[in-house]
């Protein structure tokens, strides 16, 4: 918001700027304008997904006779709804790549655009968050699906309690968004070749990780800080994670000329 | 006093290309002007830099003293339309429209809804799927109906048939009268746009060339056409633009042409001819400076 102090008196006729705010909802609306890939598709795509892995539930517990002769965790090591977390980061990638210079062609700064678009991105994560908590909450009053199944809440999170769920549903997402943040700026900043070095050095970097490990010998401590840490705590590990790249985004974007 | 325009200086250099190099102006007037240059002249370049879409070399851009970078304050009353401009996947010219009316704040709904009859703009079709006339008719529409204080227009007309473009004169003149503001156009097309221009600039290899009000501009170039002998007599001292003979007839277009110079024309009996904005351009721009015309 424009504040002028006493000793600078507003002109009469000058420059004026929209609060920021209206400028971030702006931005908000221009990636929700049309709706559909981002907010409709998803949702479908996971319905098709869950659909198919429910047919196939249903198909192994009635050749085996019945639900009382599979294993109860028959249908708990489901990733089929990760799909959704990696989608996530192409929209992010997708929407700035398609967004950036039409605001930008639309005289909006990149830090309102940035700012704006982070909004978008939490906003995402939050609609999804909810939805996918309710499906979670759906799963377990049907007892699986009547199956057994657990698809919304799979693996270690079958049995935790729905606030886990939707915080690690929430924070994945942040990350999701955080990385295709990053990512879409190199896209935007340095083009394709900027991709290229990003993954790259990024690879470099998990090779000489893994060198690393294994010449410290460290995996078995790897492998107990894994096992003996909840979910929710590792969960948490990604948050610092999800901030470093939001803030390399912004880094590397309001540095970013508009290319035609 | 404060300049609604202005550049110091100004240079963006990508590797060895000088794209826009030491151009300096002001405007201060509001008003209709005309940003002119051939293909890859620096225009498009120039326009990104004053609205702090891209970032000088060195120099400075102002918009109303302050630097667009960055800057709402300043770049918040600006529209840039261009025809190079890229539109998200899946919107349609309404989406268009819709993010316009979110983030220019003098936007008008009417005057848009009325302009989108007027160019019969497709408003249910995905945009890039439109001809490049339809896209440049949503971009008309939207550099008219936002009525930014400042308004950038980068061939905005690019593909849009000539009643299309008579139209957009029409309606940028009648709402120019009504919502008086500061348009910067560039285009191609210079003398169907000549008669909009209060004042014009000319940038050529990324250096502007010329600077002038356009009716000064106008005046100064002259065509004087006559025997050979008498018009070379005649033009004698004076900055010739460019020469054609046909057999002993020539025809020799003067820069600067004065009142002396018209008055020893006549005088000899030569005929004079006024050049049109777009040839003393051309000529001043980049056409070979003589063409023998064999006899």
């Amino acid at each position: 918001m424009t504040v002028y102090t006493e000793t600078q008196p507003a002109p009469a006729s000058g420059p004026t700027a929209a609060p920021v705010v209206h400028r971030m909802r702006a931005v908000l609306r221009i990636h929700i304008a049309n709706p559909w890939q981002t907010l409709i598709l998803p949702w479908i795509i996971t319905l098709l997904i869950f659909g198919g892995n429910a047919a196939i539930w249903g198909m192994i517990t009635y050749s085996a006779g019945g639900s009382d002769n599979v294993e109860t965790s028959a249908f708990q090591s489901n990733g089929g709804i990760t799909w959704i977390y990696v989608y996530m980061l192409i929209v992010a990638v997708q929407a700035m790549h398609f967004t950036f210079r039409f605001a930008l062609g639309f005289s909006v700064t990149r830090r309102d655009y940035y700012a704006g678009t982070l909004l978008y991105f939490i906003t995402l994560a939050a609609y999804y968050t909810v939805g996918l908590t309710a499906l979670v909450l759906l799963e377990r009053a049907t007892d699986g699906w009547w199956l057994g199944g657990s698809f919304f809440a799979p693996l270690g999170l079958t049995t935790a309690p729905v606030a886990s769920v939707a915080y690690t549903s929430f924070a994945a997402m942040l990350l999701a968004f955080g990385v295709g943040a990053a990512s879409a700026a190199v896209w935007v900043r340095w083009g394709a070749p900027g991709l290229y070095w990003m993954f790259g050095i990024l690879t470099v970097v998990g090779i000489v990780a893994l060198w690393g490990a294994t010449v410290l010998e460290a995996w078995p401590t790897v492998w107990e800080f894994l096992s003996t840490t909840s979910v929710v705590a590792l969960v948490s590990w990604t948050l610092p994670v999800t901030a470093l790249a939001a803030l390399a985004g912004y880094v590397l974007l309001r540095r970013s000329p508009v290319r035609s | 006093m404060t300049a609604i325009l202005e550049a110091q200086g100004l240079s963006r250099h990508f590797g060895p290309v000088k794209a826009v190099d030491d151009v300096s102006f002001r405007i201060d007037e509001v008003g209709i002007h005309g940003l002119l240059g051939r293909n890859g002249a620096g225009k498009s370049t120039l326009m990104n830099l004053l609205t702090g879409q891209d970032f000088a070399t060195a120099g400075s851009a102002r918009v109303r003293g302050e630097s667009p970078v960055e800057n709402p304050r300043a770049i918040g009353e600006v529209a840039l339309i261009k025809e190079s401009q890229v539109y998200p996947e899946g919107y349609k010219g309404r989406h268009v429209l819709k993010a316009a009316s979110w983030i220019f704040p003098h936007w008008d709904d009417d005057f848009a809804s009325r302009l989108v009859e007027d160019f019969h703009a497709p408003l249910d079709r995905y945009m890039k799927k439109l001809s490049r006339g339809q896209r440049s008719s949503i971009g008309a529409i939207v550099a008219l109906a936002s009525r930014a204080e400042v308004t950038l227009l980068d061939e905005p007309y690019a593909g849009l048939d000539a009643v299309a473009r008579q139209l957009f004169y029409d309606r940028l003149l009648s709402d120019f009268a009504e919502h008086p503001r500061t348009v910067l156009m560039s285009t191609h097309l210079i003398d169907e746009a000549a008669d909009l221009f209060q004042r014009v600039l000319v940038i050529d290899d990324g250096r502007l060339v010329i600077d002038e009000d356009a009716d000064a501009l106008r005046g100064t170039a002259l065509r004087i056409v006559g025997p050979v002998d008498a018009v070379e007599a005649v033009v004698r001292g004076h900055q010739i633009l460019h020469r054609e003979a046909l057999g002993g007839t020539a025809a020799i277009t003067i820069d600067g042409a004065n009142g002396e110079l018209r008055a020893a024309a006549v005088a000899a009996g030569l005929e004079l001819a006024p050049v049109s904005l777009q040839q003393l351009i051309v000529r001043r721009t980049g056409a070979p400076f003589t063409q023998e015309v064999a006899s």
